[in-house]
């Protein structure tokens, strides 16, 4: 049998997709009541008063919920869900406005009717009447603090944290050469092509809750769900039905509106929906990425980083449900793939009147490598050296691995770099874009009147954080294979990828195998998919998992041929003696065999009974043993293990217009081992695109008084198949993980990570202008340009 | 949840009184009220069709009047059970004289439960709310001109309804034996107050 | 207001007030749910279904406006359980992830190649231009189009 693991086969699960037959939320619930919330116009007020009178007249209306509504811990703010030592002012917002609101499109009340377009109608009737406060609206507003987001927090800081190793103070005196650097990275968010959901039904008979929610985590939803509703969690079930991308906005748990339509279904003894719309997904999720930083650095003749320092404000919104993950990211992730001499870090998180901001898809690296590359181009620019010498001369090197920077990562374990080739890493992306050649491409160009420019990023991730995840395998008397796992599915292709994990350790027909994500019935341990870790985690546990089961098949088919386990082989998902056709016995039979039974329920099972099988004085399951063939197992490591990647581009700037153009795009990624070549790589198209959309088109523009003023995809710029490449130039390096039985690293967050660094470092390298920016329009290259000029 | 309110009478304050301690006129004037049978000193039987958003239904109870100051104050004590909940309710209502009108306030304290208590304590409230106004206008009306027994015998709408709800009710037979049986008393009630 | 819709050659007959969306109408009145909604104001294209053979947002129309006219939605596209070319080629082509704005695509990239059969590379990419993807980058969309088109 070919191995499965490695291979590029199609996805199994895509048929229901192409068919119209998936099951995503709103496809779900047709008889639900439906929900809509009436939402903070304001970005900083006092609620005075909510007045419902004019919703009674809307036909269809069943309930109006405000705060007096929550009871016991629901009237409690939402859980702030990874505490840290340093956010020493964490705030999480209440369920529905309590006295104030602090970002537009805080939920304020909400309305339960027959369906959504009655619900929308009786909420635009509720006539809520604020004190409108001043608002705080960007970093610098933050930072001056003239006027603060929450009356308790002195300077609008929540948290303040610094790493450092080394004496960096020292070296950057000591520094033969020193620069600074101003940077910036503007807000931009996830925006999946299916907004929020949930979906919730209550059982009266029983006491039982049923949720489905478009989420990143069931386990969390179901864990936080049962502590603010006050219920057992074994009397709740969270599922995730088909979910229509993440990138990490649907990771953040309890939503307000998963607490309250649970509540509300409680209440009303009726199955009751909430669908998010495009308009208020803008408002009332999560955005990320706004960071300021000051960079001071030091480096000899080399360009080799004696010292780097530095300093940042982070945005982080009206609230903190996700604690300073982010800029714990940003802190530790700024390093790459470089060795500085002394290194010190130190952050603000900042409230202001804005949507929260969580993590999405990179997760403070995309600022992180932009910050460290556009410092990697300044220093070459300054010494008048190769941009990727430069970086040569800063790298680890892989017989430094493991390589230990003595800083804290965001899984509170060591920033310990396990393995990685970045010199083979870069020697691949020179030759993929063809950076030695590039100076005659860019004279040819110029003898035509273009002007092109190449750019170069590198970075490394921390994938497959923990705690843990587990797997489930069982064998059913039928042969067929049933694998479950915790964690959940937004578009990775676990069906598929999983699948042909168990395929290759059982040595069954892909075909046999069905995987199930994200259901609590079905495996209720486990932390969720984000942080590019389902490969690693999930795939290690169903790995370890499947290990057992075949490690059991083989000894109960063992006894059952007379042979010895070392003589036998699983093939097509029969055991067999090797060397022996004609002595096996099929899988769906050692299954039926691993469970004695005294009730046949089928000719076959009658291998099973009490007067047929079985040695009379010894117990049926021995004390070690338990009955049926399945296995369960967890993976949980020591730290993340760290995958990296290039990426350089060549771009083209109109001399004219300041269009920018995007001739090549090339990649190389090492993620370790990979299980499905194809599925990587349709990872990397899409976080390059989401890379393009951040470096060039996508910010949130909210004015002074906090007003989000592109809520909307007509306004919020999001790449189209004319922004992206022709074409991706993909090459891989596999330095395996040794940190898990697979050796795989995590793959889903590598697209995007560099984008805005090498679309920075390109189009400075064709127009001579500093970037210092991002995102960058053609209208701001233009204005850049006539500074820039008007300079010289 | 405590509802609080008050309203204007244009009647002194012993023709108020009175109205208020006649069943006619509260059969009346209570909206939705289908039946208020006389059980016993200040005790009646009501029946109401009430509804908050969807959760209309028929509910039946006892109201229970006392601690009687005669043109002053009085309390009520009620309690109704339908299909789709409870409703439990006392009330301290005060009457003032203000130049030749009534100034009447209540003070209210409501339980509810069972479905009826999972719409919204703003919901409620705010039924409640209009249908203490309603009632206060329909006794005003009965007051200021309108014959009662022309409002007896026409019956009157549910003050609050929503556009799911079924058609008016008109007051059956019972309610006017009822309502008779009201005058009755209430002219025994009216006796003793004099 | 009664409405009559033939969808995917199957007559529908609805009531529906006349505000009710196309989207809404398929969606939750006639249970196809094959057809997403992305954004609701015309932007993403995951809506996009064929009335009487052209690619329309869903999301734009009103039921009541399409009264007794042909549409055509993603459960329309297969022919006796038979995946078709251009269903087929997103399958072979990885040209899917979430699969939410996939529906969108496949109506789309269907009246497409049935107006351009042999479609060059920038007609593929001209083809799709104004449907949104968030997680496949567009690459093997792309793909899938040139090979749903054929040699």
């Amino acid at each position: 049998m070919t191995q499965l693991f490695g291979a590029p086969i199609p996805r199994r699960e895509d048929r229901r997709f192409l068919t119209g037959a998936a099951g995503f939320l709103d496809d779900l619930g047709h008889d639900a009541l439906a929900v809509a919330l009436v939402r903070s116009p304001h970005a900083h007020a006092r609620l005075v008063d909510i007045d419902v009178s004019g919703a009674l007249d809307v036909a269809g209306l069943i309930a109006i919920y405000t705060y007096d509504d929550l009871a016991g811990a629901l009237a409690e703010p939402l859980p702030l869900l990874i505490p840290h030592p340093a956010l020493t002012h964490g705030r999480t917002a209440y369920a529905l406005a309590r006295d104030e609101v602090n970002h537009v499109g805080e939920p304020v009340a909400m309305v339960v009717a027959r369906d959504r377009y009655l619900a929308e109608d009786a909420a635009e009737r509720i006539v809520v009447s604020y004190e409108p406060l001043p608002a705080v609206v960007g970093i610098e507003a933050a930072r001056r603090a003239d006027r603060l987001v929450h009356d308790d927090v002195p300077g609008n800081v929540g948290a303040n944290d610094t790493q450092a190793y080394g004496d960096v103070d020292a070296a950057l005196a000591s520094a033969p050469h020193r620069l600074s650097l101003d940077l910036a990275v503007e807000r931009s968010a996830s925006t999946p092509l299916e907004t929020r959901g949930v979906l919730a039904e209550w059982d009266t008979e029983s006491g039982r809750l049923r949720i489905w929610s478009s989420t990143q985590t069931a386990t969390g939803l179901r864990a936080a769900v049962a502590a603010k509703l006050g219920l057992d969690l074994t009397n709740v079930e969270v599922i995730t039905p088909d979910i229509g991308g993440g990138f990490g906005v649907k990771i953040v748990h309890p939503w307000p509106e998963e607490l309250l339509v649970p509540m509300a279904a409680r209440a009303l003894g009726r199955p009751v929906k909430f669908t998010e719309d495009r308009g208020e997904h803008f408002v009332a999720a999560a955005h990320e990425r706004a960071q300021l930083h000051h960079v001071e650095v030091g480096f000899d003749d080399e360009g080799r980083i004696v010292g780097l320092d530095v300093r940042f404000w982070h945005d982080h919104g009206a609230y903190t449900p996700y604690g300073v993950i982010v800029p714990i990211v940003t802190s530790t992730q700024l390093l790459g793939p470089y060795k500085p001499g002394a290194y010190r870090v130190e952050y603000d998180s900042l409230y202001t009147n804005t949507v929260i901001v969580t993590p999405y898809r990179g997760a403070g690296r995309p600022q992180a490598a932009f910050v460290m590359e556009r410092t990697m181009d300044a220093i070459a620019h300054e010494l008048g050296i190769d941009r990727a010498a430069v970086r040569e001369m800063n790298f680890i090197q892989p017989d430094e691995m493991p390589y230990d920077f003595g800083l804290t990562f965001q899984d509170g374990r060591p920033l310990r770099y396990d393995s990685g080739d970045y010199p083979a890493t870069l020697e691949k992306l020179k030759k993929l874009v063809g950076w030695d050649a590039f100076e005659v491409v860019r004279e040819a160009a110029r003898a035509e009147g273009r002007r092109v420019g190449i750019g170069l990023a590198c970075y490394v991730e921390g994938t497959g954080v923990g705690p843990y995840e587990g797997g489930h395998v069982l064998i059913e008397t039928s042969g067929k294979v049933k694998v479950a796992t915790g964690l959940t599915t937004q578009g990775q292709g676990h069906q598929t990828v999983f699948a042909q994990i168990v395929a290759d350790e059982l040595g069954v027909p892909i075909s046999d195998i069905e995987v199930v994500t994200g259901d609590t019935r079905r495996f209720p341990y486990a932390v969720g998919t984000f942080a590019s870790r389902s490969a690693v985690m999930s795939g290690s546990a169903i790995a370890l998992a499947a290990r057992n089961v075949r490690e059991k098949a083989l000894r109960v088919a063992a006894e059952a041929l007379e042979a010895d386990v070392g003589d036998l082989e699983i093939v097509e998902g029969v055991v067999r003696v090797k060397g022996n056709p004609g002595a096996e016995i099929a899988l769906g039979t050692v299954a039926v065999l691993s469970n004695p039974l005294r009730y046949a329920f089928d000719e076959a099972s009658q291998a099973a009974t009490q007067f047929v099988v079985g040695d009379p004085d010894k117990p049926p399951v021995a004390d070690d043993d338990e009955p049926g063939l399945e296995g369960r197992d967890y993976y949980s490591p020591p730290h993340a293990t760290f995958a990296n990647g290039m990426h350089a581009v060549i771009v083209e700037t109109d001399p004219d217009t300041a269009e920018i153009r995007i001739l090549k795009y090339a990649v190389v990624h090492d993620c370790g081992n990979l299980i499905n070549p194809r599925i990587v790589e349709g990872q990397i198209h899409g976080g390059v695109a989401q890379g393009v959309g951040g470096a060039l088109y996508e910010r949130m523009a909210y004015d002074e008084q906090g007003q989000l003023q592109n809520a909307s995809f007509m306004d919020f710029l999001m790449p189209y198949v004319t922004e992206v490449p022709h074409g991706i130039d993909i090459d891989h390096l596999e330095t395996p993980s040794p940190l898990n039985p697979l050796g795989v690293k995590g793959a889903g967050e590598a697209g995007v990570i560099p984008s805005a660094a090498v679309f920075a470092s390109a189009i400075e390298d064709a127009e001579g202008v500093r970037i210092t920016s991002m995102p960058i329009s053609p209208s701001e290259l233009f204005e850049l340009r006539r500074t820039h000029e008007d300079r010289r | 949840m405590k509802i609080a309110g008050e309203a204007t009478l244009h009647a002194p304050i012993d023709r108020v009184w009175q109205a208020l301690g006649d069943p006619a006129v509260l059969a009346s004037a209570i909206p939705g009220c289908e039946r208020l049978e006389p059980a016993g000193p200040g005790t009646y039987l009501m029946t109401v069709t009430a509804g908050v958003a969807s959760t209309e239904g028929t509910y039946s109870g006892t109201v229970r009047v006392y601690d009687r100051q005669p043109q002053s104050s009085f309390a009520i004590n009620a309690n109704a059970a339908g299909v789709p909940g409870t409703l439990g309710t006392d009330v301290r209502v005060r009457l003032s004289e203000v130049d030749g009108s009534t100034l009447v306030s209540y003070d209210a304290d409501a339980a509810v439960g069972g479905l009826i208590g999972g719409v919204g304590l703003r919901l409620l409230t705010t039924v409640l709310q209009k249908t203490a106004d309603e009632f206060f206008a329909a006794v005003d009306n009965a007051l200021t001109g309108n014959a009662l027994t022309g409002n007896a015998l026409t019956g009157k709408a549910p003050a609050v309804r929503l556009a799911e709800a079924p058609a008016p009710r008109r007051f059956p037979p019972g309610v006017l034996v009822g309502a008779a049986a009201g005058f009755a008393l209430g002219a025994i009630w009216g006796r003793r107050v004099r | 207001m009664k409405v009559r819709l033939v969808v995917n050659g199957v007559p529908h007959d609805a009531d529906v007030p006349a505000r009710r969306l196309l989207s809404d109408c398929l969606r939750h009145d006639l249970r196809l749910t094959g057809t997403h909604v992305g954004c609701e104001h015309g932007v993403c294209g995951a809506c996009t279904v064929l009335l009487d053979g052209r690619p329309v947002r869903s999301c734009l129309l009103l039921a009541v406006s399409v009264d007794g006219q042909e549409i055509t939605t993603v459960e329309g596209l297969a022919h006796d359980g038979a995946l078709s070319p251009v269903q087929q080629a997103f399958a072979d082509c990885h040209a899917l992830q979430c699969g939410f704005c996939t529906p969108g695509f496949l109506t789309t990239i269907t009246a497409g190649l049935r107006d351009n059969p042999h479609p060059t590379e920038e007609d593929a990419r001209e083809m799709i231009a104004g449907n949104l993807c968030r997680c496949t980058g567009y690459q093997n969309i792309v793909a899938a189009v040139l090979k749903a088109a054929g040699p």
